[in-house]
């Protein structure tokens, strides 16, 4: 694999040497994209160079060059999702972790960001100023451009809703090198406004879960965030056991305890009905025993997941709740009364927990699913609470019938977390398989995708041409799209269409 | 060195990308300035500058799909081994990536692409002439003034490191006569030999295990009981590197090894000792990587990972950062009348690394240069008039930091802050 060396030089060119390097070294690394390794990257090879542009000028540069010897290129940044390995032979990996300026407007409640700022940079920024936004459940590492603009899925999204609908004026690089800026930044230097003057083209960013870079690439966005409490969260502690502390008069968690997975969800709906609470989720029991043995080793977790499979209670479900004073302690005391109340309408039994926070405002630990060793795949649904309950239920009883290989998730329930007062709900089912089983994972994804056909689910990832009239003509016109932005095909190829899991299947 | 580069397959390819080894704790993460943690990552931002980027090499080697490239052995040795990625990694996670990386480096070395060439230098030195300098072995000693009269024998030896006793001799002095003014006997060896962090750290472990044995075997002839440190280097090369390139835990091993700054704290929590005189000034505190996450004792682990990644045998002991020596020097700054201490931005087991270690300053001094500026200025942000440290070498590259920028900002080891409050 190799680009000419006048193309090469041109790139030098724009960057100068040391941004630029077609050292196999250099390569190999940005050749595997994270998350279910073996799996989403299974066909990634690596690039024939890697450019860290400064700046979305050089960015435009480089794009043309791209176009100019017909040379494809992934724009990534943090890069955690296998998304954007290189899937193509000749590729310009175009990191863009350099561009990390950001800008607050307190007085607005925007802030404007360039990919290189992740999660955690940006809301300490935040906290300093009294201000706050919502951390992904991909963890606080991840890039607040790239997640804005591929969904923005977080577990405060059950009050703030959605990242991608926090998009206000962007700055986007097309696909030919031209700059396309969209909202108030069109005719002024200000980024407050998302819509018009012209047409909106946020939709396209958004699309079913983002374009992945098919489309081009987003150099600036400005993002909605929010006014925060005047109390602090607290750091304690040493790695691996730091934790934020909440302040109490103005947050308070509960753990409430159904009987079933559909009275956990009936109150989920009824909390969305009483809009009340900062986040709303289930707890799986995978996940509270991963939570309990993280720092401890994958020893650890296995022997205490064993022996609670034992007598583990495959019907009861737990939600998690975050009661939030957030313009007052009233409010703190309004939310947990009628909190109270519902519970009691739906035969839950309540739990305070203590006033700590590793997930939500920081989001240190989400990646921890990955320690109890083994490589996992996670099957991931955006649609309601209720759906959560059909596609919980048929990834359970395939699960069932695989297991082993997969490890045993004792049928109990997985996750459902509702987002935007219930409005919408997302289900994710784990399923875990040693390394050295990764066909197992495999085939069951397969079985998923059959069940997906049959009950008329979506998951995420998923290829969405499976679907036909569920999705009515979307391909189709992301086709036309993708012909119109991007005619030589060049950016992030095939991008935003084909799916990494449905390449490998067939 | 037991382990091998196939040893570590688990380990290398346990890497998921998720990048918070670059990015300091997100529950400790105060501004978008400070919030990244691993200095080659920070500087050439490249994906192979990173440890995910040095798991998916070493994969690359095991499976020859890859040489040692010039990029590779530049991104390779301007690594400090800080350990930040690792203390940050097991945060959630399980892979040894620091033992890869260090193995990576041994690797580089057993096929001839490494150590540099000035780590070359180096090793012919401390093989002639036992220290990193290439001083004449007798001039080991010379830092000895008259006042200092160590003991022919006690139960602790205080084994000086090259820095002190060649290059700065102010630390080596200071930390004697502390030593004296608590009545505390103590032995100083004309037989010591460079303590050998640069070989380890450049993957030079046969030259390594050949100072570890003879250091070793000094102590026993010695017939002290505990080898008594001021420097953060010799301190974790003591505790961690001699017992691993044993095959030992360090509980196996029969000598204690204690740093002056535990030595001291406890005096002054058992009230033994008090500081007298007023200091008065803003300190800030940088942790050195070899005394803070990189310090927890090592235990020696043999075995297979076993379905799901279940290591068989169970390890007893995990090596995440939490039990490094972060609060004895701080308690020490906090009992001297005067001091006050102001914490930066990255403390702890998320300290900035000051650029320096595992010969790093030696082969690329403006890389060190320039992390040892990005300390500065979270120093500077506190509004200190000093920075106080532990380590020999994290002094000298701070300071000449504070120099090439014609800063105002004092640098101090902490026996020399020690030494004026008893004094």
């Amino acid at each position: 694999m190799s680009i000419s060396r006048e193309a090469y030089e041109a790139l030098q060119s724009i960057v100068g040497s040391e941004w630029v390097s077609d050292d196999p070294a250099i390569c190999i690394a940005d050749t595997k994209g994270g998350y279910a390794t073996g799996i989403v990257d299974i066909n990634a090879v690596p690039p024939a160079c890697s450019i860290q542009p400064g700046s979305a000028e050089e960015v435009q540069q480089i794009v043309k060059v791209a176009n100019r010897y017909k040379l494809p290129y992934v724009p990534t940044s943090t890069f955690f999702t296998g998304m954007c390995a290189p899937s193509v032979e000749n590729v310009i990996m175009m990191d863009l972790k350099r561009m990390a300026k950001f800008e607050i407007n307190d007085k607005d409640l925007y802030a404007i960001i360039e990919p290189g700022i992740s999660f955690s940079m940006l809301q300490a920024e935040l906290f300093r100023r009294g201000l706050f936004t919502f951390v992904p459940t991909c963890g606080a590492h991840a890039s607040v451009l790239a997640n804005h603009i591929h969904c923005g899925d977080a577990p405060l999204a059950w009050r703030m809703g959605l990242g991608y609908r926090r998009i206000l004026a962007t700055e986007w690089v097309l696909p030919d090198g031209e700059m396309l800026k969209l909202g108030s930044r069109a005719y002024l230097k200000d980024y407050f406004w998302g819509e018009g003057p012209g047409p909106d083209l946020r939709a396209l960013l958004r699309g079913n879960e983002g374009h992945e870079g098919g489309l081009g690439t987003v150099t600036k966005i400005a993002v909605k965030i929010f006014p925060f409490i005047p109390e602090k969260l607290e750091p304690q502690g040493v790695s691996p056991r730091t934790t934020l502390k909440l302040p109490e008069s103005r947050m308070k968690w509960y753990n409430i305890a159904f009987p079933t997975r559909e009275k956990a969800v009936d109150f989920m709906y009824e909390m969305g009905r009483c809009e009340i609470a900062l986040m709303v989720s289930t707890i799986p029991p995978l996940f509270r025993y991963v939570a309990r043995s993280r720092g401890l080793g994958a020893s650890t977790f296995w022997e205490k997941w064993t022996r609670f499979g034992e007598t583990a209670n495959k019907d009861a479900m737990d939600v998690r709740v975050l009661i939030f004073g957030w313009t007052s302690e009233k409010q703190l005391a309004y939310e947990e009364r009628v909190l109270m109340d519902v519970i009691a309408d739906f035969d839950g039994v309540a739990r305070p927990a203590p006033p700590f926070d590793e997930s939500n405002f920081m989001s240190a630990d989400a990646v921890c699913s990955w320690f109890i060793g083994g490589r996992f795949l996670s099957e991931v649904y955006f649609e309601s609470l209720d759906c959560g309950l059909h596609t919980e239920r048929g990834i359970r009883e395939i699960s069932r019938k695989r297991t082993p290989p997969l490890a045993d998730t004792w049928d109990t329930p997985m996750l459902w977390a509702g987002y935007e007062f219930a409005h919408l709900g997302k289900q994710e089912y784990l399923n875990y398989a040693d390394e050295s089983e990764l066909d197992a994972l495999r085939v069951h994804e397969q079985d998923c995708r059959e069940m997906d056909l049959k009950i008329g689910a979506y998951a995420i990832m998923e290829d969405t041409r499976m679907f036909g009239k569920a999705w009515y003509n979307y391909n189709q016109k992301m086709q036309e799209l993708k012909n119109i932005f991007d005619p030589n095909n060049l950016s992030n190829p095939p991008k935003p269409l084909e799916r990494p899991l449905h390449e490998k299947k067939s | 060195m037991t382990l091998k580069l196939e040893d570590l397959r688990h380990d290398a390819s346990g890497c998921i990308r998720c990048s918070n080894c670059k990015f300091t704790e997100h529950i400790w993460m105060q501004s978008a300035r400070f919030g990244r943690q691993c200095p080659i990552s920070t500087r050439y931002a490249f994906n192979l500058y990173s440890a995910p980027g040095l798991m998916h090499s070493a994969l690359g080697i095991m499976d020859k799909k890859l040489e040692f490239t010039p990029k590779l052995l530049d991104a390779l040795f301007k690594c400090t081994l800080c350990g930040a990625c690792d203390v940050r990694c097991k945060r959630n996670l399980d892979p040894e990536i620091l033992s890869v990386i260090e193995v990576l480096k041994a690797k580089a070395v057993e096929v001839g692409k490494g150590p540099m060439p000035e780590h070359r230098v180096v090793t012919e030195n401390i093989e002639k002439r036992n220290n990193r300098y290439g001083s004449p072995y007798d001039n080991r000693l010379k830092w000895l003034t008259d006042d200092i009269k160590p003991a022919a024998k006690a139960d602790i030896l205080y084994f000086v490191g090259c820095v002190a006793s060649y290059a700065h001799n102010e630390i080596a002095q200071a930390t004697a006569r502390i030593l004296m003014r608590i009545n505390t006997d103590f032995m100083v060896s004309q037989d010591e030999w460079c303590c050998g962090y640069l070989l380890y750290s450049t993957g030079q472990v046969d030259s390594f295990s050949r100072q570890a044995e003879h250091n070793i075997e000094m102590l026993k002839k010695s017939g002290a009981k505990i080898v008594l440190v001021s420097c953060a280097e010799g301190y974790k090369t003591w505790k961690v590197d001699y017992p691993k390139v044993l095959g030992k835990s360090t509980d196996d091993m029969d000598l204690k090894v204690v740093h002056i700054v535990e030595y001291i704290d406890q005096l002054v929590k058992d009230d033994a000792l008090r500081f007298k005189n007023s200091i008065p000034m803003k300190v800030t505190y940088h942790d050195p990587c070899n005394l803070g996450r990189l310090s927890e004792p090592w235990y020696h682990w043999e075995g297979t990972y076993k379905r799901y990644g279940v290591p068989e045998p169970p390890k007893t002991f995990r090596r995440d950062g939490h039990a490094g020596v972060y609060e004895s020097p701080r308690d020490i700054l906090k009992a001297i009348p005067g001091i006050e201490l102001i914490e930066m931005e990255r403390a702890r087991d998320n300290a900035w690394c000051c650029g320096a270690g595992a010969g790093v300053e030696l082969a690329f001094p403006d890389f060190a240069l320039w992390a040892a500026s990005e300390r500065l200025e979270e120093a500077k942000a506190t509004g200190a008039e000093a920075i106080v440290t532990c380590c020999p070498t994290c002094k000298e590259v701070l300071h000449k930091a504070a120099q090439s920028r014609r800063e105002k900002i004092k640098v101090y080891d902490i026996t020399e802050i020690i030494l004026e409050a008893i004094s």
